[in-house]
């Protein structure tokens, strides 16, 4: 039987073995805590995505688009963020594990604690007009994103299926009809018989409205109901004057969104 | 140069804080360990005598190297232990190993059946003591492992999680698995333990 206490001991003065820096440990334990934080604040940034584009669309709208609720839930999604999400919360988890103690917790244990970390800073974010910010720097700097996103837009632009949205360009037309140039920059005139303004809006020239209808022709929609494209904008009446009301300065740019 | 004597009233922690200081030291804390690590190591891993020792080599030196990352909160006997059951299922994965029978001594087989059948005594016939072994030796490693940590070892659920950097509540889960599983491979080859 070899002795090897011994010979380990004369391995480590022949090769002139030393122990690694306290330093070198220090620093990649820091380094494990900075991947987890920075995973965690990436899957909130994740949710609040998550949160602003479920926010935006219109829930109640499901019958128009032809499908049932679940699967228009299933349609609308925001997988894109869900993945990120996802994603964030396991390269967190990963890092957790590897910190000294990390082991010690079981996986339902620091998913839950990583993703309850996420939705709270997230829904913060959201609050705070973060993901919409951020939503305006992904549809206009990343190629593709807004393929990638279910959107409003996306929502809205189904004539065939009486969905429309666009902004009143011309008003003044016989029978309250007006001109509304679509999102893709199509010209419609919009019969306005006995539609329902929601949100307090009344045509005028500028506004930026969605549609409810029926699809007449390839110029003509006959509106149903008109809701204004942003959930905050409205119109008071004042004096017998109306009044088209923005809201941000009194409210988070989030609600100005469609 | 460092004598035993000078370690025997020190505590393990203490001699880590002393070996940073002086590599020395480090030779009282493998005689402390040489043995039990070794057995270990034999156990969970079926190789020879002399790939075991070449692997608890490896294993002193790595810890040696990675001393300053020594938690002092920590059991230093469950960051050997840790160290060197990593260490042998990298070497025995590498190595794809034909499993061999390593002996055990009598006491560690009885504790473990004992503690897995829940018999009082047992004595073993010398076929039925090969028998058992080789069923031992064909259990999945996790479950080998937990079973001679916690039987034979001695060591209690929040050491083992320690050392194979597992949740408790997984350790727990595994005993009861493991033990689960013996008796069943043990029931099918008919072996039946004599009380004494």
């Amino acid at each position: 039987m070899k002795n090897i206490s011994n010979e380990v001991l004369k391995k480590i003065k022949d090769n002139n073995i030393k122990p690694k820096p306290r330093w070198y440990f220090v620093t990649k334990n820091y380094f494990i805590w900075l991947i987890f934080g920075i995973s965690i604040i990436l899957g909130s940034f994740a949710f609040s995505m998550v949160l602003f584009i479920i926010k935006q669309l219109d829930w109640d709208i499901y019958h128009y688009i032809g499908e049932g609720f679940l699967k228009t839930i299933f349609i609308s999604l925001p997988y894109l963020w869900l993945i990120f999400l996802i994603l964030f919360t396991g390269v967190a988890y990963y890092n957790f594990i590897h910190t000294k103690r990390g082991y010690r917790l079981k996986l339902i244990s620091i998913l839950l604690m990583n993703l309850v970390i996420s939705i709270t800073l997230g829904t913060g974010l959201y609050f705070n007009g973060f993901s919409e910010r951020l939503e305006n720097v992904f549809s206009e700097k990343i190629p593709y994103y807004n393929r990638l996103v279910y959107s409003c837009e996306e929502q809205w632009m189904k004539p065939e299926r009486g969905l429309l949205a666009g902004i009143i360009i011309e008003t003044g037309l016989p029978e309250n009809n007006f001109i509304l140039m679509d999102l893709d920059n199509n010209r419609w005139k919009i019969e306005d018989g006995k539609v329902i303004w929601k949100g307090k809006t009344a045509p005028v020239i500028g506004l930026k409205i969605k549609l409810i209808g029926t699809l007449i022709d390839n110029n003509n929609f006959k509106a149903i109901e008109i809701r204004p494209w942003q959930k905050g904008q409205g119109k008071f009446m004042m004096g017998g004057e109306s009044i088209i009301f923005y809201f941000p300065d009194y409210f988070p740019s989030k609600f100005m969104d469609c | 140069m460092v004598t035993s004597s000078e370690c025997i009233n020190k505590t393990d922690e203490q001699i880590v804080v002393l070996t940073l200081k002086n590599q020395d030291y480090y030779l009282c804390l493998m005689k402390r360990y040489e043995d039990k690590l070794l057995n270990y190591i034999l156990k969970i891993s079926n190789l020879s005598r002399e790939d075991g020792e070449d692997i608890l080599q490896e294993a002193f030196i790595k810890a040696y190297q990675n001393l300053n990352d020594f938690d002092l909160n920590f059991k230093f006997s469950n960051w050997i232990y840790s160290i060197a059951h990593n260490t042998t299922i990298s070497a025995f994965r590498k190595k794809k190993v034909r499993p061999q029978t390593i002996s055990w001594e009598n006491k560690d087989l009885n504790n473990l059946l004992k503690s897995t059948l829940d018999a009082e005594n047992t004595s073993l016939q010398k076929l039925t003591y090969k028998h058992i072994l080789k069923i031992i030796n064909q259990l999945p490693l996790k479950y080998k492992d937990v079973l001679i940590l916690k039987f034979v070892e001695g060591k209690d659920y929040q050491e083992i999680s320690d050392i194979l950097h597992k949740p408790m509540g997984t350790v727990g889960t595994l005993i009861n698995r493991a033990k689960k599983s013996l008796k069943q491979e043990l029931k099918k080859e008919d072996i039946t333990l004599k009380k004494l």
